[in-house]
C-alpha cells in the first residue's frame, strides 16, 4: 500500500486541482442537498429537520409539482423525438455528399452553441412576441397569427421550436454514425431493388440504432434539465397559467423566490430519480431494438 | 532526482498561488463601503454619480456600487446572507424589511447614530417607520405612494381635462371606463392598462371596500365577493373598449419592468405604479406625464397608502461599520448629493433636502410633488407589516388572474382556488 502511494504520488499530485473541486464543488453540494432535503431551510436561519415533510407534501399536496411534471412530461415528449427526427433527416441530406458540406455542419451546428445562452432566449422572446417577426411574417400571408407567448395553447410550442431549432449536435453525431455504414450494404440492397424507404428501414435504422440510442439517452437527460428558455421566456414564474413551468424553473421559483431551499432541495433529488429512471428505462428496453456490430459474430 | 525537482515545482506553484491570493486582501488601506441598490436606468444613473460626489469629499473611504433590477435583487440578496457577503448598506423596501431585522441580516443603527449617522433632521415619521421594537434599523430614503401615470398628449387629444371632466384625486372605476374609451377613440390608443392581473390596484380595491388584508394575527380577510368583484369591475372597463386586448394584458401580468408598461411602450395612455417611479418612467419617454391616484368606488372609501419608498440599512457583513453609517449619513443629508438623487427614490424624509430641492425640480418633480400634496387626507393609515408569505400570495394572485383575462375557469371558481391558495401559502409560511 505504502509503496503504492509513493509510486502514484505524482499521478494523484497532478490530479489534485480536478479532485478537489469535484468533492468541494460536485460532492459537498450534493450532499448537503440531499441533507437539506429533510430540513426547511430559508438560507438566513439555520436548517430545521422536519423528516419526510417535504417529499409528503410535493406527492400529496403539491398541485404545482404536479403541473410541472406534466409540462415537463409534454416536452420531454414531444421535443426529443421531434428533435431527433429533424437531426437524423438533416445528418442524411448532408450524408449525400454535397459541396462545401463543411460550412452547411458549421451553420447546422451554430444554434446548438448558442441555443442555451440567455441572448438567444430573449430573441426568442421578441420573434414570437404579438408584434415580433412570426406574427409579421404570417401577416405577409394573410394569416393572423396568435398570442404565442401569452396563450398557455401554444407557449410550450415555441420552446419545443427551440429545442428542435438546436439539433446540431445529434446531427454531428448522427452523420457520424451514418459515415461509418458500409456503403456495400447499400449497393446490395439498390442491386436487390430495395426502394429508399425499405433502405431506410431495412439498413439505415438497424445499423444505426446504437448512435439512436445514444442520441436519445443524451437528449432526453438535457430536455429533462432544460431551464433557460423557459425561465427566460416566462419571465422567471412559468407564466401563462403555469403553461411553462417546467420542473426546474419551479424547482429554481420554491428556491429563490419563496426561499424554500429544503423543499428544492427534495425537489432536485426527485429529478434525479425520474432522470435516473427513464434512463434506466431506455437502457432496459435497449436491448430489444439495439443490436451493435461485435454482438452479430 | 526527476520527483523531486517536481515536487519542488508543485510546492513552489502552490506558494506563489496562495501569496497572489492572500496579497490582494492586504492592499486595501482605505475603508471599503458596497452599496447595493435595485432600481432603472435614471436612478443608477444618479447614484453612482452620488457615490463619485461621496468618494471625492471622503477620500479615507472607497464606497462603490452595485445594481441589479428589482426581479433579480432579492434572489442575489439572498445568495449574499447565505455565503455570509452581504454589502455594507442594501436597500430596503418596506414588507421584507421586517424579515431581514427579525432574522439579524439587517442590524441596528442605534450605537451609530450622533456620531457617524445624522438623523436630526429627519421627519419624526420616517424614523418611526424604520424603528422596530424600540431599535432604530433602517433610514428612510422618501415617502411613497400608489399613482396612475397618464400621458398628458394622449389625454389632452381626447378632450379629457383636469377639474372639467377629470379629477385625478377623485376619479372612479366608471371614469376609468368613460375616459379610456375616449383616449381610444380619438387616438386608437388604449386609454388604460387592464388591472385584472394587477395585485397592486387589488390590494388598493381591497382598502376601498373598507378591509383590512391581514388580520393582526395575519389571517388573510379577503373575501371572495371581493376577488370576484375586482374582477368583474375592471371587465367592465374592458368591455368598454378602454384597455388593451385582454391576451396582451395577460402577457404582461407580474412583470414589473418599467419599460415593459403599456405607459412607456406606447400600448396605453395609463399605467399603475409607484410614485417614486415616475421619474424614472419619465426618463424612458417624451410625452409627459400626469400622476392621478388610482380609481375608486364612488364611496371614496381610502385605499391607498403613504409609506416610506424604500430604505438604506446596514448589514450584519459590514466590515466597516462606521465607514458604512458616514455613507449612509451623506445620502440621506449631503445637500450636493441629495440634489443629484432628487425626487428619484421618493419625497425626501429630511426637511432641509426638501427646501433645497425645490427651486431646481424638473417638472416630472413638480409633478408628484404637487401629486403629494393632492393625495394627503385621502389615504389609508399604514397597516403592519405583512406576514411572510404576502408576496407569494401576490404571485399567485398574478399567475390566477390571467385565466380570468384568456378564458378557462369562471371568475368565481379562480376566486375560490386563489383564496384556497393564499390560506394554504400561509399556513405552509
Amino acid at each position: 500500500m505504502h509503496k503504492f502511494i509513493r509510486r502514484n504520488i505524482a499521478g494523484y499530485a497532478f490530479l489534485l486541482p480536478w479532485l478537489v473541486g469535484f468533492l468541494l464543488l460536485a460532492i459537498g453540494p450534493i450532499l448537503a442537498s440531499l441533507y437539506l432535503s429533510f430540513t426547511k431551510y430559508n438560507v438566513i436561519n439555520p436548517p430545521r429537520w422536519i423528516g419526510l415533510d417535504n417529499y409528503v407534501f410535493m406527492f400529496t399536496m403539491d398541485d404545482r409539482f404536479r403541473k410541472a411534471l406534466s409540462v415537463t412530461f409534454t416536452f420531454v415528449a414531444i421535443s426529443v423525438p421531434a428533435k431527433l427526427c429533424f437531426a437524423l433527416a438533416v445528418a442524411m441530406v448532408l450524408d449525400k455528399g454535397i459541396r462545401a458540406i463543411g460550412l452547411y455542419r458549421a451553420l447546422f451546428y451554430l444554434p446548438s452553441i448558442l441555443g442555451g445562452s440567455i441572448a438567444v432566449a430573449i430573441l426568442w422572446r421578441q420573434l414570437f412576441n404579438y408584434d415580433g417577426v412570426i406574427n409579421a411574417l404570417l401577416r405577409t400571408v394573410g394569416i393572423e397569427g396568435p398570442y404565442w407567448l401569452a396563450d398557455p395553447n401554444y407557449s410550450l410550442w415555441t420552446l419545443v421550436v427551440l429545442a428542435v431549432w438546436q439539433f446540431g449536435s445529434p446531427m454531428l453525431i448522427f452523420l457520424a454514425g451514418l459515415r461509418a455504414i458500409p456503403q456495400d450494404l447499400y449497393e446490395a440492397a439498390e442491386i436487390d431493388a430495395a426502394g429508399p424507404v425499405r433502405t431506410f428501414f431495412a439498413i439505415t435504422v438497424p445499423l444505426l440504432a446504437p448512435v439512436i440510442f445514444f442520441n436519445l439517452v443524451l437528449q432526453m437527460i438535457e430536455a429533462f434539465k432544460s431551464f433557460s428558455g423557459a425561465f427566460i421566456i416566462s419571465g422567471g414564474t412559468g407564466a401563462p397559467l403555469d403553461s411553462l413551468l417546467f420542473y426546474t424553473v419551479y424547482l429554481f421559483n420554491e428556491a429563490f423566490s419563496f426561499l424554500r431551499m429544503g423543499y428544492a432541495s427534495a425537489l432536485a433529488w426527485v429529478l434525479l430519480i425520474i432522470i435516473a429512471a427513464f434512463t434506466a428505462i431506455a437502457f432496459w428496453t435497449s436491448k430489444y431494438w439495439v443490436h451493435y456490430e461485435s454482438q452479430r459474430g | 532526482m526527476t520527483t523531486l525537482n517536481r515536487r519542488t515545482f508543485l510546492a513552489g506553484t502552490a506558494g506563489l498561488a496562495l501569496a497572489s491570493a492572500t496579497g490582494g486582501a492586504f492592499a486595501q488601506d482605505k475603508a471599503r463601503v458596497r452599496h447595493f441598490w435595485w432600481g432603472n436606468p435614471e436612478r443608477d444613473k444618479r447614484t453612482f454619480a452620488v457615490i463619485d460626489i461621496f468618494n471625492g469629499k471622503h477620500p479615507e473611504i472607497a464606497a462603490e456600487g452595485e445594481t441589479l433590477g428589482f426581479a433579480d435583487y432579492f434572489t442575489k440578496l439572498t445568495t449574499q446572507i447565505a455565503g455570509r457577503s452581504m454589502p455594507d448598506v442594501i436597500q430596503q423596501g418596506y414588507g421584507v424589511l421586517f424579515e431581514y431585522i427579525a432574522n439579524g441580516a439587517v442590524v441596528p443603527l442605534d450605537d451609530y447614530v450622533g456620531k457617524t449617522l445624522d438623523i436630526s433632521k429627519m421627519d419624526q415619521s420616517a424614523i418611526a417607520a424604520g424603528t422596530v421594537n424600540g431599535k432604530f434599523y433602517a433610514l428612510s430614503i422618501g415617502a411613497n405612494s400608489h399613482v396612475a401615470m397618464y400621458n398628458r398628449r394622449l389625454y389632452e387629444a381626447a378632450g379629457i381635462k383636469v377639474g372639467e371632466n377629470f379629477d385625478p384625486f377623485a376619479w372612479t372605476y366608471d371614469d376609468v371606463a368613460r375616459i379610456g374609451r375616449a383616449v381610444k377613440d380619438a387616438t386608437g390608443i388604449a386609454g388604460t392598462d387592464d388591472n385584472t392581473a394587477d395585485y397592486q390596484n387589488f390590494s388598493d380595491f381591497v382598502g376601498q371596500k373598507g378591509v383590512q388584508m391581514f388580520s393582526p394575527e395575519g389571517e388573510y380577510q379577503v373575501t371572495q365577493e371581493i376577488v370576484e368583484e375586482y374582477w368583474a369591475t375592471w371587465k367592465t372597463i374592458r368591455d368598454a373598449g378602454a384597455t388593451p386586448p385582454a391576451q396582451e394584458t395577460a402577457g404582461l401580468a407580474g412583470v414589473a419592468d418599467l419599460a415593459q408598461t403599456g405607459l412607456v411602450t406606447g400600448k396605453s395612455a395609463t399605467s399603475y405604479a409607484w410614485s417614486n417611479q415616475l421619474v424614472g418612467t419619465q426618463a424612458l419617454m417624451q410625452d409627459p406625464i400626469g400622476a392621478a391616484m388610482y380609481p375608486n368606488t364612488p364611496a371614496m372609501v381610502p385605499g391607498s397608502i403613504i409609506q416610506p419608498s424604500q430604505f438604506v440599512c446596514l448589514t450584519r457583513d459590514s466590515a466597516s461599520p462606521e465607514a458604512a453609517t458616514t455613507y449612509m449619513s451623506a445620502f440621506v443629508n449631503d445637500l450636493d448629493m441629495t440634489r443629484v438623487l432628487g425626487l428619484e427614490r421618493g419625497i425626501p424624509s429630511n426637511a432641509d433636502v426638501r427646501t433645497a430641492l425645490d427651486p431646481q425640480l424638473s417638472d416630472i418633480e413638480r409633478v408628484s410633488v404637487e401629486f403629494f400634496a393632492g393625495i394627503q387626507g385621502r389615504t389609508a393609515v399604514l397597516a403592519p407589516p405583512p406576514p411572510a408569505g404576502a408576496n407569494e400570495i401576490e404571485q399567485t394572485f398574478e399567475r390566477l388572474a390571467v385565466e380570468v383575462l384568456i378564458g378557462g375557469r369562471s371568475p368565481t371558481e379562480v376566486a375560490a382556488d386563489f383564496l384556497n391558495q393564499a390560506k394554504g401559502i400561509l399556513m405552509r409560511a
